[in-house]
């Protein structure tokens, strides 16, 4: 297909390209092995630090509550809306009532993210004015953060679902499964894989956001993300600072393989599935 | 209901036996899908419903299985109406096209699923999955994914998985369509023994007439949602009653008639006797294998319908030969001729012949 | 019977409407109630006044407006229309940078083995997983005073000493880029895979070089992906906060610190909110736009729902 010498080209621009992009990240995880003021060479000062920052710690909880919190929540609510929308929408339905549960869902992937974040901001602190409910703090930013996995998830399900043989499912009903039946020991079993991949895919864009968390933290809820912006407003960069970026960036890319080598061999029944009598 | 208890005690309606009154279902916005169907089919035969796609005969099968409902009609099956028994209740299953093997599973899973779903114990499920993978020859695969399996083996699972629940009747659609063609007829036999072994009711659907001829005790060709003929596969064959089950069912020389006589009629190509009484029949039929086709020098004399023309096509078939033979008058006949002598009985395109057109053999239909 | 069939059919109809909304019911109100009806609020502001703490008041207004256009008490100011041009060419740059990274690094994915593919694509979307402010801030490290490219810029005359290639209008393209080039990967490499290699093998024969067999028998086909790639990138890019931000300084203010700075720093909703209209009629306008590009050379739709 591709001529060698073509391929030899490719193999000596992508290989540096790929270089690059690691390379910011790379340095972040130098620069924190970066000594203790007034010594030299490498140490673990900066997590040494760490260790001891209580901020850092109850901003690492207030994280990882909003990222599992969101995830769980938005995993349900995107899973059985992606399952209805596959499922139990009129097929080839026309006219403008058609469109809208499409148009609902592609919104929150289409809105640029600090129009959402400064939307978010307007209404809750409406909402708390009128009513003393939603204070901005952790509760708001997870319902934000809820509010932008959903269509992920939905997406994510309603492909499975779509991609799916739809005889699959007349087949669990004429082997005597009923509705609830097909459900738990048909779709259940087959969505699994992108139920735990939209639950994945939510934390990876819970941790990730940094715009909408922003605008819809209160003083009281401050994330890794702001922890980290506030530090470097104020004072630059520092070891520490790199520290928990080296951190982050390990896990997320820890987790991704992981998730990545897991589902590789499920991935494999997945598409055999979707083939259907293709063979 | 008081009515029909001294007909269901004189003839007991037998386990596998189906009866379609009058079913119809309509798909919003378009012609009926079925239209009006009315067919009974008999315990432990095997029927096969063709015709080309689209003509409803899918839709019927599925009415059969519970997943589509009718909008009006009847369906019984072993007796009983099935009007308010939804498909998981059904003592049918289905083969289906894609054979939607379920990929979470392995095969001894897939086709233990719908006993699993019946509440049949693990010791009485694994006897009964594997007799019957013992059966379809599938036991080494038990417990691959069904991604692992070649096409002809997973048509044996989707079969296997029907069979294992002992179902009244057996609903196969197109099951041996995504199949190559020497596996395809492999199957065809296989399926037929394992039916007539079982005694279970088959219900097949194919739009192949080949596979229905070779297939079938009884055979009902459907075309845009109506039933045109049912019969058995000789009687369609040879007797079809309409152009459209005469067209579909193999090749044909049909033309337009007008009685002249008790026994003889004008057509296109020539004065016809015709044995079957005319009765005003407006078309006639006649198989291409039940034309004579003589050397000009050899033409038996004092026949009836014996028409002189030229071979303009010959299209040797292996067993047979196809020739379209132009006649004097310009209109052409389809005629095949076998090919056991194929030395001394085979034509050239330009060589004169005669053809011979038995009046027995021509078949009076409707349009 | 047509009438018992009828109510037959409405029932089943209903049953399904009902279905759906218990299922898909919950999702979509919660969208509509925490995202909907907040920007539609957020909109409507940019037509009242604002008081003196910046909050929207009666009456309603155009002044947001006249103000987004540069007119104040002190007369017209055209640091607005400059902002906006930068966030256009901004995202125009770290857009055609993407596009121009994309097509070797996809080509490449591609002419590896078939198992190692979906390895490699991971490895390029893998950064853009990583925390926004972290791989944002990453690149001050590489390109900030004293970092090691900014030394080397130095040393070509292209940068004066002490001061590094951030903050500045370069590093805000180099980190839009980074952040979004998955964004232009991931379509590009689902229609490039799709390539019909026929029509290359064909072209073979008719183009004689490399070049001009890629312009007229691969280019075109990849182009759905290319222009899907567009939009992913540009508009996201064209009103992103964080990049400009942390990498912009002063001097390369975008529309998105702007709108940003009405909400906190300086408050003025209404002005802020009027500024959020316009960014939105523009990525309106290139999303439309696109749309209709696509569509007129044919392109594949993207998965809808």
């Amino acid at each position: 297909m591709i001529p060698r010498g073509v391929r030899y080209a490719l193999s000596g621009i992508s290989w540096p390209l790929y270089a690059l992009l690691y390379t910011p990240l790379a340095l972040v995880a130098y620069y924190s092995f970066a000594p203790a003021p007034n010594e030299a060479g490498h140490s673990l000062h900066a997590y040494n630090l760490l260790l001891h920052d209580g901020d850092v710690f109850s901003a690492l909880r207030r994280s990882l509550i909003l990222a599992i919190g969101s995830a769980i929540t938005s995993t349900a609510l995107g899973t059985l809306l992606g399952y209805g929308l596959c499922r139990f929408r009129t097929p080839n339905a026309k006219g403008v009532l058609a469109h809208i549960p499409s148009l609902i869902i592609y919104t929150p992937i289409i809105m640029p993210s600090l129009v959402f974040g400064i939307s978010e901001l307007i209404f809750f602190n409406l909402v708390h004015n009128a009513t003393g409910m939603l204070g901005a703090g952790l509760e708001t930013m997870i319902i934000a953060h809820i509010t932008f996995q959903v269509p992920y998830v939905a997406l994510t399900v309603y492909a499975r679902l779509a991609g799916l043989d739809r005889y699959l499912f007349d087949a669990a009903n004429d082997l005597y499964a009923n509705g609830l039946k097909s459900f738990l020991y048909l779709i259940i079993p087959l969505v699994q894989p992108a139920i735990i991949g939209g639950f994945m895919l939510g934390i990876t864009l819970s941790i990730d956001d940094f715009t909408i968390s922003f605008f819809t933290s209160g003083p009281g809820s401050v994330t890794l993300p702001i922890y980290i912006y506030g530090a470097i407003a104020r004072k630059g960069i520092s070891p520490e600072i790199n520290a928990i970026g080296t951190l982050m960036i390990g896990t997320i890319i820890l987790l991704a393989l992981i998730h990545f080598f897991i589902t590789r061999h499920r991935d494999r029944a997945g598409q055999f599935a979707a083939r259907g009598s293709i063979s | 209901m008081s009515a029909s208890v001294p007909t269901a005690t004189l003839h007991p309606p037998k386990r596998g036996a189906i009866s379609i009154r009058g079913i119809t279902r309509i798909f919003t916005g378009s012609t009926p899908a079925v239209d009006h169907v009315d067919l009974e089919i008999h315990a432990g035969e095997f029927f096969t419903l063709l015709g080309p796609s689209g003509c409803g005969k899918t839709t019927l099968l599925r009415m059969l299985a519970g997943f589509e409902t009718p909008d009006e009609g009847k369906i019984l099956i072993s007796g009983k109406d099935m009007e308010d028994v939804p498909a998981h209740k059904r003592a049918v299953n289905t083969v289906f096209q894609s054979y939607a093997l379920f990929p979470h599973l392995n095969v001894e899973q897939n086709i233990g699923f719908g006993l699993r779903m019946k509440g049949v114990k693990t010791p009485e499920r694994k006897k009964r999955v594997n007799a019957v993978m013992e059966m379809m020859q599938i036991g080494q695969f038990a417990t691959r994914s069904a991604a692992q399996l070649s096409g002809g083996q997973r048509q044996r699972v989707a079969l296997a998985r029907a069979l294992v629940n002992e179902p009244d009747v057996v609903l196969l659609d197109e099951p041996l369509s995504a199949l190559d063609a020497k596996l395809r007829s492999e199957l065809q036999i296989e399926l037929l023994r394992m039916q007539k072994r079982l005694g279970m009711t088959f219900i097949f659907v194919t739009h192949d007439q080949h596979e229905a001829l070779v297939m079938s005790d009884r055979i009902g060709v459907m075309s845009q949602g109506r039933l045109e003929q049912v019969g058995p596969v000789l009687d369609v064959y040879e007797k079809p009653r309409n152009v459209f089950v005469a067209e579909f069912l193999g090749l044909s020389n049909i033309w337009p008639i007008t009685p002249t006589g008790p026994h003889s009629a004008a057509s296109p190509i020539g004065e016809l006797g015709i044995a079957a009484p005319l009765n005003g029949a407006s078309m006639a039929m006649i198989r291409p294998e039940k034309i004579w086709i003589y050397n000009d020098t050899a033409v038996p004399k004092d026949r009836a319908n014996l028409f002189l023309g030229t071979v303009r096509e010959a299209i040797y078939m292996g067993a047979s030969t196809q020739y379209r033979i132009e006649l004097a008058g310009g209109q052409s006949v389809l005629a095949f001729d076998t090919n056991n002598q194929a030395a001394e009985r085979s034509w050239r395109p330009g060589e004169p012949v005669a053809v011979e057109l038995k009046p027995d053999n021509i078949m009076l239909i409707s349009p | 019977m047509s009438g018992a069939l009828k109510t037959e059919q409405e029932i089943e109809a209903g049953r399904q409407r009902l279905r759906l909304w218990v299922t898909s019911g919950p999702g979509l109100v919660w969208i509509m109630l925490f995202l909907l009806i907040p920007s539609a609020v957020l909109l409507g502001i940019a037509f009242f006044s604002s008081d003196d703490y910046g909050a929207p008041v009666l009456p309603l207004s155009v002044q947001p407006f006249q103000q987004v256009a540069g007119y104040s008490l002190l007369g017209w100011d055209p640091g607005n229309i400059t902002i906006f041009l930068r966030s256009l060419g901004q995202a125009g740059t770290a857009t055609l940078v993407s596009a121009a990274l994309s097509y070797p690094l996809v080509f490449f994915i591609l002419s590896q083995r078939e198992d190692l593919r979906p390895l490699l694509l991971l490895f390029i979307v893998l950064p853009s997983w990583t925390n926004q402010v972290v791989r944002t801030y990453a690149w001050l490290e590489l390109l900030g005073p004293n970092a090691p490219v900014s030394w080397a810029a130095h040393l070509l005359h292209a940068v004066p000493p002490d001061l590094g290639l951030a903050p500045g209008s370069f590093a805000v393209t180099t980190g839009l880029a980074y952040n979004y080039l998955p964004y232009m990967i991931v379509p590009l490499y689902a229609s490039a895979e799709k390539l019909d290699w026929t029509l290359v093998e064909a072209g073979r024969d008719l183009y004689a070089s490399g070049l001009r067999l890629f312009w007229h028998a691969v280019f075109p086909q990849t182009l759905p992906g290319l222009l899907s790639g567009v939009i992913f990138v540009a508009i996201p890019a064209f009103g992103d906060y964080v990049v400009p931000q942390l990498l912009g300084g002063d001097k390369a203010l975008m529309i998105g610190s702007l709108i940003a700075n009405q909400f906190t720093e300086t408050p003025d909703w209404p002005y802020g909110a009027a500024l959020t209209i316009i960014m939105l009629v523009f990525t309106g306008m290139g999303l439309v736009g696109f749309r209709i590009l696509t569509r007129k050379l044919g392109g594949a739709e993207e998965v809808t729902i």
